[in-house]
């Protein structure tokens, strides 16, 4: 093998495990912008991959394994909404349970199913796919990758351009101004993480329809925690955030490939890596000005 | 345009000749609004013609926030009806009242600083958002009155002119008749507030719409009104074309007639409220030639901007009370926060008997013996799902524990005698400060503020939402504290509450020690001119 | 004088509607309630698990039979299940203390593995004598534990870094510091013998290290482990309910305005209820690594879960040490019998559900609870808006 062979291996790996990520990444931005983290974007991911792969079982369709994942992933944001965003339970405490409930029932349920492997199909787009390098990265891949051209934008479209955009940072920035202006926080932040749920589900269900075929336990391994640092290490930009998924997508690509190669990078520094950065990042951008100002606070009248 | 000061009987006259001249556009007629015994709006009568700017002066809890609550549709009145054009309308919400042309400017909380103009000039409107559509209406708003603003500018980097500018913007682009000005200049600089009476000005004149302005700065009122009507006590006390009065008369009239009578009344130690004063019963020690008990020097707050506290200088003696009047808002809170050691002062020193407080330290004013009632109990003051003998001891944990382990024998010890010694009322010693009345829970922090005893003692709206019978108490107590000589510090906006405990009288206002009068040389007028700014 | 402020203040000038306000803080009533809905949803929980087995086409009785012969059948089963108890609370006690002063920490997992790491390092690389080597391998995982927590502190207090984000972060950073350590020879990795491949783990840790059992098989075995957690978890009780230092956290983690007001250096004590958190979580390691419950080598696995379900065993303590000891026995005895399920042919992992279910079941009916009770005021009286953040917690805190 050529270097160039090797690089462009590594980049197109790396676009296909960068995919997952940008998805929700898409989605916990937009929460984010709202004022609404949640660490229970590991449970969409994780529960969406598995609700895929069994609708996709079952109807013999991966796409609809696809739709299924993103609903899967909309329950579950559903539940955390109504319990963080209505009920006022920490959105941490929330997180970690939801968390470790859908690891543990989708554990429980791979274990005493099997489902049969279903996978959306490849395309190649002629000519541009035979471009060097980045060719095989960029031009040939599981169809839904391209959705992100539609959900990247999108999502910068719904936040900066939109009204329910408009009033989601109004909510994230300073809900009190926010609710005086008649604008309802907590429905707006359900609402945002509605959207999150869609978008991580579809990630979730890409990762397990789209690029394995089929479920593991614990597929995500995390994932979720790393598209939070994604959305951290872009400093709450859509730009930068996904620019952040590829590094890390990267980051895991060469942990996979570099073995082959004989080289030797630490795959666990190579694992860390997109921690690290986002704790770097926010050490060094520490006050910045564009982390929503109510993030993570709740919002409550008196009586 | 001279026709808006036609006196409302006129105007009627007039109109019954005349079709050109519409009835008064809005009227309040007999609006009247209670909460629970406290009555905020008494029978009001308010007429508002278009091209007049008219002025509502009043203290706090004259009702003129009430009455606009009302106007807006935020609050329901109890009876009393509002007519516009001479029909009748309801106003049920916001919504309600915009249809009817009726607009508040509001002064905090309602812009968001990381958004851009004109992102927060839309707020709160329905449809899509066209970016560049905003900016035009809000260049040609700007345009049209004379408030330049830039609509991409982030409204955090501007001044509070500016952003005064952009609350004014967002109302007048829905082209209200009547807007309401709730105290517009607090945070304004002097060229600010000119600026902003200029544009309001224009607006009336050439456009024939009406504003209410809300103040206390008599300066203001009078420069910018066309007429004045003064609230007292949720009553109408007097009306006037702006050119028919005067500072004097208004001062008066805010304050009231019966502020002679109390300061009188404090001269010669008969007060009017029940309560023992101790300043009969036994004779006053003497405690002139010690160094004062609190000594503010210089105290400056300034906070994202705003100077809040801008050097302000005030010695209380020993068994001195001091009172603070001020309309709310105007730097007690502050200052409250500054002497309960939540707020460092940006300059300036607090002194306790002479010797200068290391305020950096967490427990330094505990230490140095200022003890405090905040104003608002449940921020500062007590921990409700705390018990009472914790409640109790929380700020002398030394004296009811050993090194390492509290000594729960000797807290709810503590706690029973602090609770017989101030008639603190509670199921027992371990029951929860939120199962407690209000007045036990403010005598509850009086008993622990006074058992550190305490060189001084800050006490700010003591008898905020208690009942008649705990206020008698809290009064009979505040006076046997001065007694014993520890200097008191009284923060209020009530007036009688000043007038019944208070010897020395300081009025601050924007946060500026406007002056300090002795009680007997408190009149209505004096007063009203330094609360208003105007010395 | 702005709107919403003057409402606040109209509002609490009313005695009427104050008292209402206290109304609402009796416990009688509404205590009663939560703990009857708690009840309910508990045996919903279980309901629930038990339905699983039976809908996924197992058997609901045998795999609760499973769970009890795995867990507290026989003195081994009772000797395994004890084995999993100690981590577990010295975790959740630790968890106790930062939680109830309003610091939300959530790296315990993280914590754990470098107080494995820390310990084990000790035990294998320093050459010291008898006990000593143990106590210096315990003292050494606190400490770290205590260290890792600090960092998350550090970065706070130097640039305002969210603690709830950073001690997560920090888990997955300590999980492959952890593997990092146990494959590479000059750290930690186990020795090469012969030509055979070596594993990512470390050499078995000296005996000397090892914390030892009270009993032998086959009567109940007690690990010294589990007696420290247990008289830790005696110490944090008095601590957090009895001492001048727990009022003070208590104070802080109620309000902190209040608690700054009545001289608390809010500042520090979040620091030290972190790093105490850290401690535990640290010896909690320790114990993995020293005690029969593991192969006594550090691995990457070593931690597994035990962080995590200390967090959940907390919450279902609503932060209580004493209420932990049982609580965490009731995990040990989930985490001991699971591994019986499987022999009825039911998964293992379906003692993380009901984990995770019983968790929701204490979680969640407080706050439904006093929604609807919010819901059924607010019908009854007129709509006021006063608009206020509820955000009762201290600096160091997420909100």
């Amino acid at each position: 093998m050529t270097s160039a062979d090797d690089l462009s291996t590594i980049l197109s790996s790396g676009m296909r495990l960068t995919a997952p990520l940008a998805f929700a990444a898409c989605g916990e931005y937009l929460a984010h912008r709202a004022g609404a983290i949640n660490i229970s974007v590991e449970g969409m991911m994780l529960g969406a991959a598995f609700g895929s792969v069994a609708a996709a079982s079952v109807t013999g369709s991966a796409t609809t394994g696809l739709v299924a994942g993103a609903l899967v992933g909309l329950l579950i944001a559903m539940i955390h909404g109504n319990l963080v965003h209505r009920a006022h339970i920490n959105t941490f405490v929330v997180g970690l349970v939801l968390n470790a409930l859908v690891l543990g029932l989708t554990t429980f349920l791979i274990a005493i199913n099997t489902f049969a492997s279903h996978q959306v199909s490849k395309i190649e787009i002629p000519l541009l796919s035979d471009l060097p390098l980045i060719g095989e990265a960029l031009f040939t891949g599981r169809w839904p990758m391209y959705l992100l051209l539609l959900f990247i934008p999108l999502t910068w479209w719904l936040v900066e351009r939109s009204r329910w955009g408009l009033e989601l940072r109004a909510v994230g920035e300073d809900p009190i101004a926010a609710d005086l202006t008649g604008i309802e926080v907590n429905k707006r932040r359900r609402q945002a993480l509605m959207w999150c749920g869609l978008l991580a589900g579809l990630g979730g269900a890409y990762l397990a329809v789209g690029e394995v075929g089929s479920f593991n336990q614990n597929m995500t391994d995390g994932r979720g925690y790393i598209v939070i640092a994604a959305v951290i290490f872009g400093g709450w930009r859509l730009g930068r955030t996904i620019l952040g998924c590829i590094l890390f997508g990267l980051a895991d690509a060469m942990r996979l490939a570099l073995p082959a190669m004989g080289l030797t990078l630490d795959s666990n520094l190579l694992i860390a890596t997109p921690y690290l950065l986002a704790i770097l990042v926010m050490l060094m951008f520490a006050s910045s000005k564009r982390e929503p100002r109510s993030l993570g606070q709740p919002f409550q009248r008196t009586i | 345009m001279k026709s808006s000061a036609l006196v409302p009987e006129v105007a009627q006259q007039v109109a019954g000749i005349a079709q050109a001249v519409p009835a008064p556009a809005l009227e309040l007629r007999g609006i009247s609004k209670a909460y629970g015994k406290v009555v905020a709006s008494d029978n009001v009568d308010l007429t508002i013609n278009p091209g007049e700017i008219h002025g509502l002066l009043g203290e706090n809890g004259a009702g003129k926030s009430t009455l606009m609550k009302i106007l807006l549709g935020l609050e329901k009145p109890d009876s009393g009806i509002i007519r516009r054009q001479g029909a009748d309308v309801r106003i049920a919400n916001p919504q309600d009242a915009r249809k009817h042309g009726i607009d508040m400017v509001h002064q905090h909380f309602s812009l968001i600083g990381p958004m851009a103009v004109w992102e927060n000039v839309i707020l709160g409107d329905t449809g899509a958002v066209n970016r560049s559509a905003a900016c035009e209406q809000v260049e040609n708003v700007a345009m049209r009155y004379g408030l330049p603003i830039d609509p991409l500018a982030r409204v955090d980097a501007l001044s509070a002119g500016e952003r005064q500018r952009v609350e004014l913007i967002k109302c007048l682009r829905r082209e209200p008749e009547f807007l309401v000005l709730d105290e517009p200049t607090s945070v304004l600089t002097q060229e600010e507030s000119e600026e902003l009476f200029d544009v309001l000005r224009r607006m009336v004149q050439s456009e024939n719409r009406a504003v209410i302005l809300i103040s206390h700065k008599l300066a203001e009122i009078t420069a910018a009104t066309d007429s004045i009507t003064v609230l007292r006590k949720g009553r109408v006390v007097f009306h006037q074309l702006t050119s028919k009065t005067t500072h004097q008369e208004l001062a008066r009239q805010m304050v009231g007639r019966d502020v002679s009578l109390l300061a009188d009344a404090a001269a010669v130690g008969v007060l009017p409220v029940a309560g023992t004063s101790d300043a009969d019963a036994e004779p006053r020690r003497d405690f002139s030639g010690l160094p004062p008990a609190l000594g503010l020097r210089e105290l400056t707050v300034v906070q994202d901007g705003a100077t809040l506290l801008d050097r302000f200088s005030l010695d209380v003696a020993p068994g001195e009370i001091v009172g603070l009047y001020g309309v709310e808002g105007n730097g007690q809170s502050v200052l409250g926060d500054v002497l309960s050691g939540l707020v460092m002062p940006t300059s300036g020193s607090v002194a306790v008997g002479g010797d200068v407080v290391a305020l950096e330290r967490a427990d330094a004013l505990t230490r140095a013996g200022i003890g405090i009632v905040p104003e608002d109990r449940h921020r500062s003051g007590v921990i409700l799902a705390l018990s009472v003998a914790e409640n109790l001891a929380m700020k002398s944990l030394g004296s009811v524990s050993g090194k390492f382990l509290l000594s729960h024998r000797a807290m709810r010890e503590n706690a029973q005698r602090l609770m017989a010694e101030y008639s603190i009322t509670a199921p027992s010693p371990d029951a929860p400060v939120g199962r407690l009345s209000g007045g036990n829970q403010q005598r509850l922090v009086l008993a622990r503020e006074l058992s550190n005893e305490p060189r001084v003692l800050v006490v700010a709206q003591p008898t905020q939402g208690l009942d008649i019978g705990a206020i008698e108490d809290m009064y009979g107590r505040i006076r046997a504290v001065a007694s014993q000589g520890i200097g008191v510090l009284l923060i209020s906006t009530e007036l009688e509450e000043i007038m019944t405990l208070a010897s020395r009288v300081a009025v601050i206002s924007s946060g500026i020690l406007s002056g300090v009068l002795a009680a007997e040389d408190v009149t209505a007028e004096r007063l009203g001119m330094m609360v208003g700014g105007a010395s | 004088m702005d709107a919403s402020k003057n409402l606040a203040e109209h509002g609490s000038a009313d005695p009427n509607r104050r008292r209402e306000l206290l109304a609402g803080l009796k416990p009688s009533r509404s205590t009663a309630l939560i703990t009857l809905v708690t009840a309910a949803s508990v045996l919903l929980a279980l309901a629930l698990s038990l339905g699983l087995i039976a809908w996924t086409g197992g058997s609901a009785w045998e795999s609760v039979k499973a769970l009890y012969t795995g867990s507290m059948a026989s003195k081994a089963a009772w000797s395994s299940t004890l084995l999993y108890v100690a981590p577990l609370l010295l975790v959740a006690i630790g968890s106790c203390v930062s939680m109830r002063g309003g610091v939300f920490n959530i790296g315990q997992e993280g914590q754990v593995l470098i107080g494995a790491l820390a310990g084990s390092w000790v035990a294998l690389r320093l050459a010291l004598p008898g006990m000593s080597l143990m106590i210096a391998t315990l003292v050494a995982a606190t400490v770290a534990g205590a260290l890792w927590a600090g960092l998350s502190s550090l970065m706070y207090r130097l640039r305002g870094v969210n603690i709830v984000v950073s001690t997560l972060l920090m888990t997955f950073i300590a999980i492959q510091v952890v593997g990092f350590a146990v494959s590479k020879d000059w750290w930690l990795q186990a020795s090469r013998i012969g030509d055979s491949v070596v594993e990512s783990q470390s050499n078995q840790l000296p005996a000397d290290a090892q914390v030892g059992s009270f009993g032998e098989y086959p009567n109940i075995q007690i690990n010294g482990g589990l007696i420290i957690a247990v008289l830790l978890a005696i110490g944090i009780a008095v601590l957090v309910s009895r001492s001048r230092w727990g009022l003070q956290l208590k104070m802080m983690g109620l309000s902190p305005i209040a608690a700054k007001h009545a001289g608390v250096k809010t500042g520090r004590l979040s620091a030290v209820a972190l790093g105490i958190s850290g401690a535990t979580a640290g010896l909690a390691g320790a114990i993995l690594v020293t005690s029969p419950v593991s192969t006594n080598r550090l691995q990457p696995g070593v931690s597994n879960g035990i962080g995590w379900d200390g967090l959940l065993i907390v919450l279902v303590a609503r932060f209580n040490p004493l209420v932990a000891i049982p609580v965490a026995l009731l995990f040990g005895v989930l985490r001991a019998g699971g591994g019986f399920l499987a022999s009825t042919g039911v998964p293992s992992s379906l003692v993380d559900v009901m984990k995770a279910l019983l968790v929701l079941a204490f979680v969640v009916p407080p706050a439904v609870v006093q929604l609807a009770q919010q819901r059924r005021k607010r019908v009854k009286t007129p709509r006021t808006k006063t608009p206020v953040i509820k955000n009762p917690t201290p600096e160091g805190a997420v909100a």
